[in-house]
């Protein structure tokens, strides 16, 4: 393969050791993991090799390996591993620091991963920020419609939202699709990319929308539903904001919409996924610990702010209803802070994985033989 | 012997294969003074039955023919100074092998009746050997094995001599600050506590301790060895009963390691470097004494390769986990890598190699240093090919440190004996070539120069002879500790590469086998394998030739020579193996039950039919060691073979004598078989030499018998391991073929 020879980094190892990897010294390269793994191809199986270019600190060779995303960590590796080394973790670490490498700018990268350190800032910030905007707009004073109650978009206007979400996002889109061609770039190995992008795409969509691969998980088959319906349920969540701008811009309806408008219900969907997506998550983080792997700050993280998304979202839903409206207030400045955390911390957080991941198994698809 | 009683065992399917109605008329007819049949002889009343007939002087040697002489053995021994025994195995030779009732199997039984009462007829009483035995066990090298034999002998009652070379007892141990566990749960190092065994020893009365001391000389035998050790400022005589060699092992020098970057830069050392460098808690790069951040082991160095040592030291890799370990826990900010081509952590060493790995994070892969590049004082590169990555790679080192075998501190006593008798040629000078040739071995010779350790006055040589790579274990499969060399025992790493809870164990097994050979003595036996064996070799010197192959050929060196090369026999070093009674051409060698003329009335009272009866007779020598419990392991599973064999169990197949070849064929025996050990490099002869001795003597007989126009074919040497019970049908029945195809003896009827 390459020509010039491969010379070991005790540095990248040490870096991987700390952050969650540190189990990679035990492996003694039996390959068990390889021979169980489900989802690693025939010609060019893992975590076998990954695990050696861990150990050997090889950073340059994993950034540029589509099989570090191929990985969905079932975890079988783990379960099976002779020496108890944990590829599903090692792995896990990996694609950690390949979102941190990968990141634009870098330090964005740097600062959500180590989010063992950062996550106070990476959560009190855009805390601090509707605090202090809202102060500004309207002192934080909550006012009451006389018919509707608790109307939110008379707390945080509709411009508000706009101008902070879509350049939100907007920035976070256009690192995410700089690092996207980064990585591209880098899994380009050399095998031949076959056959269209955009069909590839379109076959490897339907792949994750119906978790195909999820399927072929052994330790961790349990896994499937919750993510199955945490994937659907923002999907959900995403269509109904989607379509709530059509209700209010084109079909001129006024919100908040009556509870059984079919917009709603959209919504409504997505959120009972949601809820019983993240509380099946949340379960088998908590109840089988070492099947679903090591929680690192990383992980902990993501989850915890999508987890935070989903509570607040139903509860601020409810609490117009219910709840003293100061509270409820409160509860939407929670949720547009873990929102906005989110969404601007998606390129750099485990939420890119759905970058990577996908782009990893459209390079499988396009290199596979036919 | 005169009065020899027939005591007949029809019990264990005997008495339903063979009539013995005729037995008492044969026993008489050949000389027996008293014949019994008792349906259980091993039965309390039979035993009792013939002790009485012993003990009232109504027979003096005793035919037992029943079960093999591997069975019953309590039941049937007999005090062979008062008595003289033998067993006949009726039962497997007979009963269990034979088809029971037939014409063959009767004179089967019939011969072999016959055979075994001249045996007893011809053998002697065993005089009792009266030696004034010595109890002290003399222990070489004081290191951890040399010292944990000491404290086992001076337990068990002996009082100890202990000789160490060095100022200071401990040996290896004591320059080195951790070691590998030994206790659970074994993931960390454990720390050394050599100095309390050095103050145990030094305080135990019972253990006379030598240092700065070497044995200069040493002579006499087992029991009544005289040694001469060269202390201080002048000799001390000590007498000792049995000895134990702990000499240990030395690092294989890094010197020879240039391809590894070894003296190309001071940064690459030896794991024994490394050693002192812990111990003495300045480890750091000795090119500018800074602690280095990335240490580079690699593993195998110089071991495991044709051009140093060939062979596995087996503890490098415990070793190393062992100084990884030490490093992380004296300076965890270093850095380790280790390249292995196997890491062999056998047992519980695995734990030790999760935990070293888990806590100090080190990287262990696998691949061939291909060459550590960097001179001077500069960075050092271990080259790595054939690693898993598949392709060239690199590991940066501050430090390189080569994990480097053992070999054994042993003497090659068989060279250092070659060199002498070279030199005693150059000295004598008969002729220029002779001169020649005996220049040129001295100097391939010449690094044996001055090896010595023990200095035994033995005509074999000075030391323990060493086998494969110089380790002087005898190979006994079964016998670690046992040498070939009686009474004197090798423990610790000079027996095999090992670690400090094997060195122990070693102390251990060794002190026992010393101390077992000082009790033997005092009871006139021997030991192993002959264990409890009281008879001991005659020589008939008057007749004597010095032609010096008993002297040569003893595996144990228990026969000296004059000046005249008249053998000396030293009965305390002597295995009673019976391979200079094979040696022997004058025939002047025989021990009391086991003798060239016994053995040959046996051949001698074999009944030949003529020629037209079509009923040819084979004798086969089968080894007691391995072939004979074959033999009657084939018996038990009652496979049956051909009828016309008849077999004679000998001490080794070294103690067949050609002169039963001769004795046979001319008594128009048509073939003979010899089986016994597996000999070769992975021998599994008892007595090291005997299968290939035999092998050699067969060779020329049947070069003999090609010149005398017999064919060769007649004679056959077989070798067999213990396992391999299903083979011995075959080979009498493969043999039995041969014969009937080389027709009959042409001396038949003479």
């Amino acid at each position: 393969m390459a020509s010039q020879p491969l010379i070991s980094s005790a540095d990248f190892r040490k870096e991987l050791q700390k952050r969650g990897g540190d189990t990679v010294s035990r492996c003694y390269q039996c390959a068990t993991c390889s021979s169980v793994c489900q989802l690693a191809p025939d010609d060019a199986p893992f975590p076998r090799q990954q695990m050696l270019h861990a150990q050997w600190g090889l950073a340059d060779r994993l950034a540029a390996d589509p099989a570090v995303w191929l990985c969905h960590q079932c975890n079988d590796c783990t379960e099976r591993c002779p020496r108890d080394a944990k590829p599903g973790d090692v792995m896990q670490t990996v694609r950690s620091l390949a979102v941190e490498n990968l990141a634009t700018p870098r330090f964005m990268g740097r600062l959500v991963g180590k989010a063992s350190m950062t996550w106070p800032l990476l959560l009190g910030l855009p805390f601090v920020f509707w605090v202090l905007v809202l102060y500004a707009i309207n002192g934080l004073q909550v006012t009451l419609d006389p018919e509707k109650g608790l109307v939110y978009d008379q707390f945080v206007p509709h411009w508000l939202i706009y101008i902070v979400f879509f350049s939100t996002t907007g920035a976070a889109g256009l690192a995410a699709m700089l690092s996207g061609l980064k990585f591209w770039k880098l899994i380009d190995n050399g095998k031949r990319r076959a056959g269209s992008f955009i069909s590839s795409t379109i076959s490897v969509l339907w792949e994750i929308a119906i978790h195909k691969r999820f399927d072929k998980c052994g330790a961790t088959a349990g896994r499937k539903w919750g993510h199955f319906m945490l994937v659907w349920g923002f999907v959900g969540a995403a269509a109904a904001s989607g379509l709530i701008i059509v209700a209010m811009y084109i079909m001129h309806e006024e919100l908040p919409l009556p509870i059984m408008h079919p917009f709603k219900w959209v919504g409504n969907i997505g959120a009972v996924l949601l809820v019983f997506g993240g509380v099946m998550v949340l379960g088998n983080r908590l109840q089988e610990n070492s099947q679903a792997g090591k929680a690192t700050a990383f992980d902990n993280y993501f989850l915890g702010v999508v987890l935070t998304v989903i509570a607040t979202g139903v509860l601020i839903e409810i609490g117009r209803f219910l709840f003293d409206p100061g509270l409820a207030c409160w509860l939407y400045i929670i949720h547009l802070t873990a929102v906005l955390s989110l969404f601007a911390t998606f390129p750099y957080s485990k939420f890119a994985h759905i970058l990577y991941r996908t782009l990893a198994m459209v390079h499988e698809r396009m290199t596979a033989k036919q | 012997m005169e009065k020899v009683g027939l005591f007949l065992c029809t019990g264990c399917e005997i008495g339903q294969a063979v009539k013995t109605d005729g037995f008492e008329d044969l026993a008489k007819e050949h000389g027996a003074a008293t014949y019994v049949e008792h349906q259980c002889l091993c039965a309390p009343d039979g035993v009792e039955m013939m002790r009485k007939a012993v003990d009232s002087g109504e027979v003096d040697g005793v035919l037992i023919a029943a079960c093999s002489q591997r069975e019953k053995v309590t039941e049937f021994a007999f005090d062979a100074t008062k008595v003289a025994s033998f067993r006949l195995g009726l039962r497997e030779q007979v009963a269990w092998s034979q088809k029971p009732g037939e014409e063959d199997t009767q004179m089967l039984a019939e011969d072999l009746l016959r055979m075994g009462l001249a045996r007893v007829g011809k053998m002697e009483l065993s005089k009792p050997l009266a030696e004034e035995i010595e109890k002290t066990v003399l222990v070489v090298g004081g290191g951890l094995a040399g010292m944990q034999a000491a404290q086992a002998a001076s337990g068990l009652g002996h009082p100890v001599v202990l000789v160490e070379k060095n100022e200071k007892l401990g040996g290896y141990l004591a320059g080195v600050k951790y070691l590998v566990p030994e206790h659970p749960p074994y993931d960390d190092v454990a720390e050394n506590n050599i100095g309390g065994l050095i103050a145990q020893i030094e305080a135990d009365r019972n253990i006379r301790v030598f240092t700065s001391a070497t044995t200069e000389k040493t002579t006499g035998q087992p029991g009544k060895f005289e040694v001469s050790i060269s202390v201080a400022g002048g000799t001390e005589s000590i007498k000792a009963g049995a000895i134990v060699q702990a000499t240990g092992a030395r690092p294989y020098p890094g010197n020879k390691l240039e391809h590894l970057g070894y003296g190309k830069s001071p940064n690459v050392i030896t794991a024994t470097e490394l050693e002192k460098m812990i111990l003495d808690g300045n480890f750091a790069c000795p090119s500018n004494q800074n602690l280095p951040k990335q240490v580079v082991f690699i593993q195998c160095a110089g071991s495991r390769d044709e051009e140093h040592l060939r062979y596995c030291s087996s503890e490098c890799c415990a070793i190393t986990l062992k100084q990884v370990a030490s490093l992380h826990r004296d300076y965890p900010e270093v850095e380790c890598a280790v390249v292995y081509k196997d890491m062999r952590c056998p047992g519980q060493l695995e734990h030790f190699y999760l935990g070293t790995q888990e806590k100090s994070g080190a990287l262990f892969t696998r691949g061939e240093v291909s060459g550590v590049e960097g001179n001077g004082n500069g960075p050092l590169s271990v080259q790595l090919r054939d690693s898993l990555l598949g392709a060239d790679a690199q590991i940066q080192a501050d430090l390189v440190v080569l994990a480097v075998g053992m070999i054994p501190n042993s003497a090659d006593s068989e060279s250092i004996r070659e060199m002498v008798d070279a030199k005693a040629r150059i000295a004598k000078n008969e002729s220029e070539k002779q001169v020649a040739d005996a220049t040129a071995l001295v100097e391939t010779l010449k690094q044996h120069e001055g090896t010595e350790i023990l200095n035994l006055d033995y005509r074999q040589g000075p030391d323990l002879p060493v086998l494969a790579y110089d380790f002087p274990d005898s190979h006994y499969i079964c016998f670690p500790y046992e040498t070939r060399r009686t009474g004197i025992y090798a423990a610790g790493c000079l027996r095999a590469p090992m670690d400090a809870a094997q060195a122990i164990e070693d102390g251990w097994g060794a002190a026992m086998k010393a101390v077992q050979n000082i009790v033997s003595n005092q009871r006139g036996e021997a030991v192993h394998p002959r264990a409890g064996d009281a008879s001991i070799a005659d020589f008939f010197l008057q007749r004597c030739t010095q032609c010096k192959r008993c002297t040569e050929e003893c595996p144990f060196g228990a026969i000296n020579e004059d000046e005249k090369g008249t053998p000396e026999y030293n009965p305390l070093r002597c295995r009673r193996c019976g391979i200079c009674l094979g040696a022997c051409p004058e025939r002047i060698i025989s021990f009391p039950e086991y003798s060239v003329d016994s053995v040959a009335s046996m051949i001698k009272a074999v009944e030949v039919p003529d020629e037209d009866e079509e009923k040819p007779r084979v004798i086969a020598f089968l080894c007691e060691n391995d072939a004979l419990p074959a033999m009657d392991e084939a018996a038990a599973k009652k496979i049956q073979w051909n009828p016309w064999i008849r077999i004679i169990p000998v001490r080794c197949l070294g103690a067949v004598n050609t002169v039963w070849i001769a004795d046979s064929l001319a008594g128009g025996i048509d073939g003979i078989l010899l089986i016994g050990c597996k000999r070769g490099d992975d021998y599994q002869c008892h007595y090291i030499k005997g299968s290939e001795l035999a092998n050699t003597r067969m060779t020329n007989v049947q070069e003999t018998l090609d010149r005398l126009s017999l064919e060769s074919d007649r004679v056959q040497v077989h070798e067999l391991a213990r396992n391999e019970f299903e083979r011995i049908p075959k080979i009498f029945d493969e043999f039995m073929e041969k014969i009937e195809e080389v027709g009959p003896n042409p001396y038949k009827g003479f």
